[in-house]
């Protein structure tokens, strides 16, 4: 028991001390993980709010595949992107494999279903007198779509925190993809795996804390923004 | 207004992380591929940065079992790799995908096990002991990750004329990494087979008083010998030969043999240098 | 009238959801700076007209000329001077201020916009102090009506529709909203066209009712809906039978519909039963309401005959002869062969 103990006091150890392998994995996690959450925003927003708002033929399909997709484990994702992104794969000449942006790119094929399938979802939720009172306002289309994602803008952030935690905490794709490479591609998760399998369990729940923590100072940052 | 401020301020944040992310993704060096053992004993955070004093090349490594590590090669995602696999390794060459294969250090295996020891393996021939734990039916843990180590296990039960004892309850295969597995030797009071290194290092952890005790050691099929391999041009055109040649001669290098012999954890000695 | 007194001018509109028609109008006229009542009962196609007249939505089929030209949805000649406002409008997330400025501000229109902001809302019985910097949530559901009644009358629109505006509201708010639509037309000559439950207001306040059953509308006002089930006695006729055993006879259709009406001009009023061989239907009632139309001076009067209730139009000398006060008991007269059926 007392290696949880230890954990917590080691958490602040690396903290204070500014431990450079502890603090170059918070700063690539960080890193990977918001460029994922923007990049999954930047592409499963459109694909959520045009799922969402129109109707069309295949729509169902659409949504049974993106639910599926919510349900990609990520060492598959991992693997997959690795099959892709290898020397010996189609991307291979990017050299991407073993990078940060390898990770980001596994990271938004995890996030966008998420973001895609909850902006979908709140879309979906909009009330169906917010275009009626929009159309007799005298909104035009271009009005009608942008105050509605405005309107569902807790949604739509409650989506993009959602996709952040996923990331954030996901080790599957880190692992694969990243390769665990110290101070290059090691982030918070990959590292308490590494400790864990090297035994240190009080680094690994050191580790563990801070990335409690920086979930911790993102949703509180969020809903500061909230409630502005 | 405070709220186009917050909203500017992690705008900036933002893109200093993808401009991070992208100047990251276009550092030049060398990559290799070893084994969870080298870089769990702190070796190479030892070693490398002599290295890459010395000659001026970045070095980078991602540590993972011997049978992945290989496959990285033959993918040519990585420029080199220091492994412990012998057989898999000349076969490896065989196949094309590696080129130049340097014996540079060794540790040895050993079995641990309760101090107890309800099989009675202790002081036995590793064939022996291996046959007792069959015949007792003796939870044995097993890598069983198709790294350097587990294959070393599996020509351990082949040499003592032993079925792997694949589907058997007493064998239990945890996929992990080594002393991930020691660990849960220890949970279950069972056997396992191990590097030295990595005993020492889980020795150390419960502070020179740890459950498992080394109860087999000496055999000299219980010799472990990592070696780097370069990968073979024809196979990867892209993988950096000219460095990784470099990294196998310096690897070879009397400066780098006496920095493997100086390597301690805990005041023991891990690898013994044996370049030739 | 010519064509450029007409605010509105509908043409052979069907509309349908999915498969079913919902509306079915030959030609409907709505003449500019009139206000017109809409009337019947919930699911008769009020609120679809209203959206189809808001161009919120197509109809299926036909066309609407506005101001004596077709015009359709998002069309940018009326999409900002037609409004309408719902029984349960969307305030948006935003505080008052920004509920009631939207419209101006797509528009771009934003000079004096605080003092529009401010006169907007005074219109309504709102202060500016008090409510410009409320949240959407901060507000109780009468208020929240009045804030949307503002943003539409912010608009200054030349066609103000109001779909049950006061249906769930309290009576102070549901006072203001009267006054304020009052407004609308009196100020900027706004054509109105409302829908509501409260035939008070209604007849008080509309140059002309409509009545809308089952998607038919009656230019001529409310009418008479008797819904079935009717019994077949013969080939020419039906009966329908009433609670308390009074029976109405009606010619039988010469289709398959189900619902018969009986215009008020059809129906006569007396006190005493005619000896049979005149009008074949005879019924005995109570008067349950008599209201004065603004417009003409006739009185509408609501007649009670146990499960169905029956208007006819009465003018005041026809009351003052025969002495008619609600809860009198009365006998209305109407021939068969005046049904009519949809």
């Amino acid at each position: 028991m007392d290696f949880i103990v230890a954990g917590f006091i080691k958490a602040f150890e690396l903290l204070i001390s500014g431990d450079s392998s502890t603090w170059t994995a918070v700063w690539a996690t960080l890193k990977v993980s918001t460029c994922s959450m923007l990049l999954s925003i930047g592409a499963g927003l459109p694909c959520g709010f045009l799922l969402g708002y129109f109707d069309f033929k295949g729509k169902k399909h659409l949504r049974t595949i993106l639910d599926t997709m919510l349900a990609l484990p990520t060492v598959f994702i991992g693997l997959a992107v690795y099959a892709f992104i290898s020397h010996q794969g189609p991307l291979g000449e990017f050299g991407l494999l073993f990078t940060l942006t390898g990770i980001a790119i596994g990271q938004t094929i995890l996030a966008f279903p998420i973001v895609a399938a909850l902006t979908a979802s709140t879309i979906e939720s909009i009330d169906h007198d917010l275009k009626l009172t929009l159309v007799t306002l005298g909104a035009g289309k271009r009005n009608i779509i942008t105050t509605c994602l405005w309107e569902v803008r807790f949604g739509i952030l409650a989506a993009a925190v959602t996709a952040y935690g996923r990331v954030l905490t996901e080790v599957g794709i880190s692992m694969m993809v990243g390769g665990n490479i110290k101070y290059h591609t090691r982030t918070i998760t990959t590292a308490i795996a590494l400790e864990t399998n090297k035994g240190l369990f009080a680094d690994g729940i050191a580790l563990g804390l801070v990335l409690i923590m920086i979930a911790f100072i993102v949703n509180l940052s969020l809903s500061f923004l909230r409630k502005q | 207004m405070n709220k186009r401020k917050i909203f500017t301020s992690i705008l900036t944040i933002v893109f200093t992380m993808i401009l991070a992310i992208s100047v990251q993704a276009g550092s030049k060096g060398l990559m290799m591929a070893t084994t969870t053992s080298t870089d769990n004993t702190g070796l190479l955070d030892y070693l490398i940065p002599h290295f890459e004093k010395q000659t001026n090349i970045s070095l980078k490594w991602t540590a993972t079992g011997t049978g992945k590590a290989l496959k990285l090669g033959q993918n040519c995602d990585v420029d080199v790799l220091l492994v412990h696999a012998p057989p898999a390794e000349k076969k490896y060459i065989a196949n094309g995908y590696g080129k130049d294969r340097r014996e540079v250090m060794y540790n040895d295996f050993v079995i641990i096990g309760p101090e107890n020891d309800p099989a009675g393996i202790k002081g036995k021939s590793i064939s022996d002991a291996l046959s007792a734990v069959k015949n007792e039916q003796a939870v044995f843990m097993s890598r069983g990750d198709d790294s350097g180590t587990n294959k070393k296990e599996k020509l351990l039960w082949k040499n003592a004329g032993i079925q792997l004892p694949d589907k058997e309850k007493w064998y239990v295969q945890t996929g992990q990494g080594m002393l991930a597995t020691i660990n849960v030797a220890q949970e279950r009071n069972g056997y396992t087979m191990t590097d030295r290194g990595t005993y020492i290092k889980y020795q150390s952890q419960k502070d020179g008083n740890a459950p498992l005790k080394i109860l087999v050691e000496g055999d000299s099929i219980l010799l472990n010998q990592y070696s780097v391999l370069t990968l073979d041009p024809k196979n990867c055109a892209n993988a950096k030969y000219d460095l990784a040649l470099k990294f196998s001669d310096w690897m070879a290098s009397q400066n780098a043999q006496n920095l493997i012999k100086d390597f301690r954890l805990l005041g023991q000695k891990l690898f013994i240098p044996n370049a030739k | 009238m010519t064509q450029t007194d007409l605010a509105y001018h509908l043409k052979n509109i069907q509309h349908y959801y999915e498969n079913t028609k919902v509306l079915d109008i030959d030609d409907l006229k709505i003449r500019k700076g009139s206000i017109t009542g809409l009337l019947g009962p919930n699911g008769s196609g009020k609120s679809t007209l209203l959206k189809l007249l808001a161009f919120a939505q197509k109809p299926t089929m036909g066309s609407i000329f506005y101001n004596g030209r077709i015009e359709f949805p998002f069309s940018p000649t009326v999409r900002s001077k037609v409004t309408l406002l719902t029984q349960k409008p969307y305030l948006l997330k935003r505080i008052v201020f920004e509920n009631i400025a939207y419209g101006l501000k797509i528009r771009k229109e934003t000079k004096f916009l605080e003092d529009q902001v401010k006169k907007a809302l005074l219109t309504v019985g709102l202060d500016y102090q008090n409510f410009a910097a409320r949240k959407w949530h901060e507000l109780s559901g009468g208020e929240a009506q009045r804030v949307a009644m503002a943003a539409r009358l912010i608009l200054k629109p030349e066609v103000l529709l109001l779909d049950e505006p006061i249906a769930s509201v309290d009576t102070e708010s549901a006072k203001l909203i009267r006054k304020a639509s009052l407004k609308a037309r009196d100020n900027w000559g706004a054509t109105l066209v409302i829908a509501s439950h409260d035939l008070q207001w209604l007849y008080s306040i509309s140059d002309k009712q409509l009545s809308i059953f089952k998607g038919n509308i009656f230019s001529t006002g409310m009418e008479n809906i008797i819904t079935g089930p009717f019994v077949k006695t013969d080939e020419k006729s039906l009966v329908k039978k009433l609670g308390d055993g009074q029976i109405i006879t009606l010619k039988a259709p010469t289709q398959e519909v189900c619902t018969a009406v009986i215009r008020k001009k059809n129906i006569s009023i007396a006190l005493e039963r005619q000896p049979a061989g005149g009008v074949d239907n005879q019924l005995s009632g109570h008067i349950i309401s008599m209201l004065l139309e603004k417009k003409n001076g006739q009185i509408m009067a609501t007649i009670s005959i146990n499960d169905l209730s029956l208007i006819l139009r009465l003018s005041p000398d026809q009351i003052s002869h025969l002495d008619l006060y609600p809860g009198k008991k009365v006998i209305l007269q109407f021939h068969s062969n005046d049904v009519e059926w949809i």
